[in-house]
């Protein structure tokens, strides 16, 4: 390789005996026997004879000159008039010029075909090792793609499930609240009534100690007994109304939270509508009057605690969307064979923009950590599983009515996530 | 970078004149040939095409000696200008050991010199030069012709460069032997480095410069 190199080296000093390659020596030798009419003799600049004879007499030398050094010698055995050696060497060197050309053009072509040629292979080898990255890469991908959509699938479904959950704690923390209010003056109540019974104990141990019966009426009198005993039983009614609603909010959360309930049962839309109001009074109560207009009374087939979602979201939001105070309409109604349920509020309205992508699912206008965009993914979601139809319509200052058609006759999906 | 063969004491230097087509780096090289007197003097080797194109380089050895007896040799090449001769012009740049960018100075060729240039630099760099480091001289050439840029534009333009500018005709012949001799300074400081041409071989600046160009010339000219 690095002869092969040496040899197409172009700025390489080409030597006598490269600058008379491809050159017929003897016609030359012989062409310059004849112009000088004697025998001449051809040296290189190391004294190595390239035409002619070495150990012969030299009578007459001229220098021949390569690029710019002198590279050997013409010579003759006979003496020669100098002029005519100066025309013969010149002659000579017109003829080594030509072929140092030739062999110049030839070395640099050489050189950069075979530079050329390298690059290319260098090229090839480097194209063939990207063509197999990008294929393995092509391969790998697809595979790759398909992981990541399972993930970001899993990923939804979780967010999903988790706003399921979520919509129930937030029923339970309203509910606390409603179960706390009668707790409250229950406890109040028997406290009362409880400091009372000091008041009989004495009566008692007069009793017990054979007091006379104008002694136990002037105590009884005296000590107001009677007024107490009167107290004491309203005390007590009063809690039994108390505890009475507090049983009920305990049947309505227990419909409520069985959100992965799969089978189905015959439940009325106004029981539904009204349990839910009555377990989130505390979301509303401070903002919106709630008015109830409820008059479908016709049982379907569902599952109603997924439906006390619906409502229970419906509602949420028509709260959300009133800034101070405002009226919140519930109706029900069945029209040709479809229960009708429609929640209307007077706030703020969505405007036309954001009006189609409501129903999308982590779609939301709150405030990041406020709402996960799903709620309404999820009453559209239940809707459809009972074969119904969820549609909104609002304007902007004016308010929001939402309307949930279900049939009543429809078999109900068991499809859905459990 | 320069070639010292010990044995046959020689020394020898290699000098590009680079640049865009047509911009008169041959017409340089003829000039050089026409006024250059040193002692040693070869033919001027020009290969062109039918049209007068540079068709792989052309050349024109030079040579004296210095004080020690070291020959100095300088081979000064020019490069095909053409942008399909890369291949040519990247082996004839290969272990220069100064370069003369020779720019056109008409208007319409300054997209052409800004190309040529940087197809220098990156030439330089994929044959292994430190572009830096290289003693480079940029001539803006054809200052005899009508629509070309002033001298006060140009050196505006290369304000920030560290290269020396210089402006030419090469058809008349000003501003050829300018060119040459900033570029024999700057190469002199390198082989001073290398060779230490001052000490081994009694060989100044001034002296170098001189010689290469040939006595009568640098007395005149100097």
């Amino acid at each position: 390789m690095s002869d092969f190199q040496s040899e197409a080296d172009f700025e390489r000093d080409l030597n006598l005996d490269e600058l008379l390659k491809g050159i017929d020596k003897s016609r030359l030798v012989s062409a310059l026997n004849v112009l000088l009419d004697t025998m001449v003799d051809i040296m290189d600049d190391t004294g190595a004879s390239l035409i002619g004879d070495n150990d012969s007499k030299t009578v007459d030398k001229v220098p021949l000159h390569g690029e710019l050094e002198p590279v050997g010698f013409l010579q003759t055995r006979t003496a020669v008039p100098p002029e005519r050696l100066r025309a013969a060497a010149d002659m000579m060197q017109l003829i080594l010029r030509c072929n140092a050309r030739y062999l110049l053009s030839s070395d640099i072509h050489l050189q950069t075909q075979r530079d050329d040629f390298e690059e290319l292979q260098r090229r090839n080898v480097a194209l063939q090792a990207s063509e197999a990255r990008y294929k393995n890469l092509s391969e790998s991908l697809e595979i790759r793609v398909k992981e990541q959509v399972k993930t970001i699938e899993k990923a939804h479904l979780k967010l999903y499930r988790n706003e399921k959950q979520a919509s129930v704690g937030r029923l339970a923390a309203g509910v606390a609240h409603e179960v706390n209010n009668p707790l409250g003056f229950i406890r109040s109540n028997v406290a009362t009534a409880v400091s009372y019974l000091e008041s009989f104990y004495e009566f008692n141990t007069l009793i017990d100690n054979g007091a006379s019966s104008e002694e136990l009426r002037k105590v009884w009198e005296g000590r107001e007994l009677p007024l107490l005993l009167d107290d004491f039983k309203d005390l007590m009614n009063e809690s039994l109304e108390g505890l009475d609603r507090i049983a009920k909010i305990v049947i309505a959360l227990k419909g409520f939270s069985r959100i992965d309930q799969t089978e189905t049962e015959r439940a009325d839309i106004d029981t539904i509508v009204r349990q839910i109001c009555q377990v989130a009074e505390s979301q509303w109560q401070q903002k919106a009057k709630l008015v109830l207009d409820l008059s479908s009374e016709t049982p379907i087939q569902c599952q109603s605690a997924q439906l006390g979602q619906v409502v229970y979201g419906l509602l949420g939001n028509a709260v959300d969307a009133i800034e101070k105070t405002g009226i919140i309409r519930i109706r029900t109604s069945v029209r040709n064979g479809v229960v009708v349920l429609e929640v209307q509020d007077n706030g703020r309205g969505i405007s036309e923009t954001v009006l189609p992508h409501v129903f999308e699912p982590f779609f939301t206008t709150k405030e990041v950590g406020q709402g996960t965009g799903l709620g309404l993914t999820v009453c559209h979601d239940i809707v459809k599983e009972h074969g119904g139809t969820i549609d909104i319509v609002s304007q902007i200052g004016k308010g929001t009515r939402v309307t949930v058609n279900l049939p009543v006759q429809n078999a109900i999906q068991h499809s859905k996530e459990s | 970078m320069a070639q010292y063969d010990e044995s046959s004491q020689k020394l020898t230097i290699k000098l590009v004149y680079y640049g865009p087509a047509l911009s008169g780096k041959t017409t340089n090289l003829m000039r050089l040939h026409d006024i250059l007197t040193p002692d040693m003097k070869g033919e001027l080797m020009i290969m062109e095409t039918a049209d007068d194109r540079t068709l792989f380089f052309d050349l024109l050895p030079l040579g004296f000696r210095a004080p020690s007896g070291l020959l100095i040799k300088f081979k000064v090449y020019t490069v095909p200008g053409q942008v399909i001769h890369d291949s040519t012009r990247k082996a004839v740049l290969s272990r220069a050991d100064g370069v003369v960018f020779v720019a056109d100075s008409q208007r319409t060729q300054s997209v052409n010199n800004g190309e040529s240039f940087e197809n220098l630099a990156a030439n330089a760099a994929r044959v292994g030069l430190d572009f830096q480091q290289l003693p480079l001289v940029v001539q803006f050439n054809k200052r005899d012709l009508p629509a070309i840029l002033t001298e006060q534009e140009i050196l505006e333009r290369w304000e920030k460069a560290p290269w020396p500018v210089l402006f030419s005709s090469a058809l008349t012949g000003e501003g050829i032997i300018e060119t040459f001799k900033t570029l024999l300074t700057a190469v002199y400081l390198t082989c001073d480095r290398l060779y230490r041409l001052q000490s081994d071989h009694g060989l100044d600046c001034d002296s170098f410069i001189a010689q290469t160009l040939g006595g009568s010339l640098s007395s005149a000219r100097g």
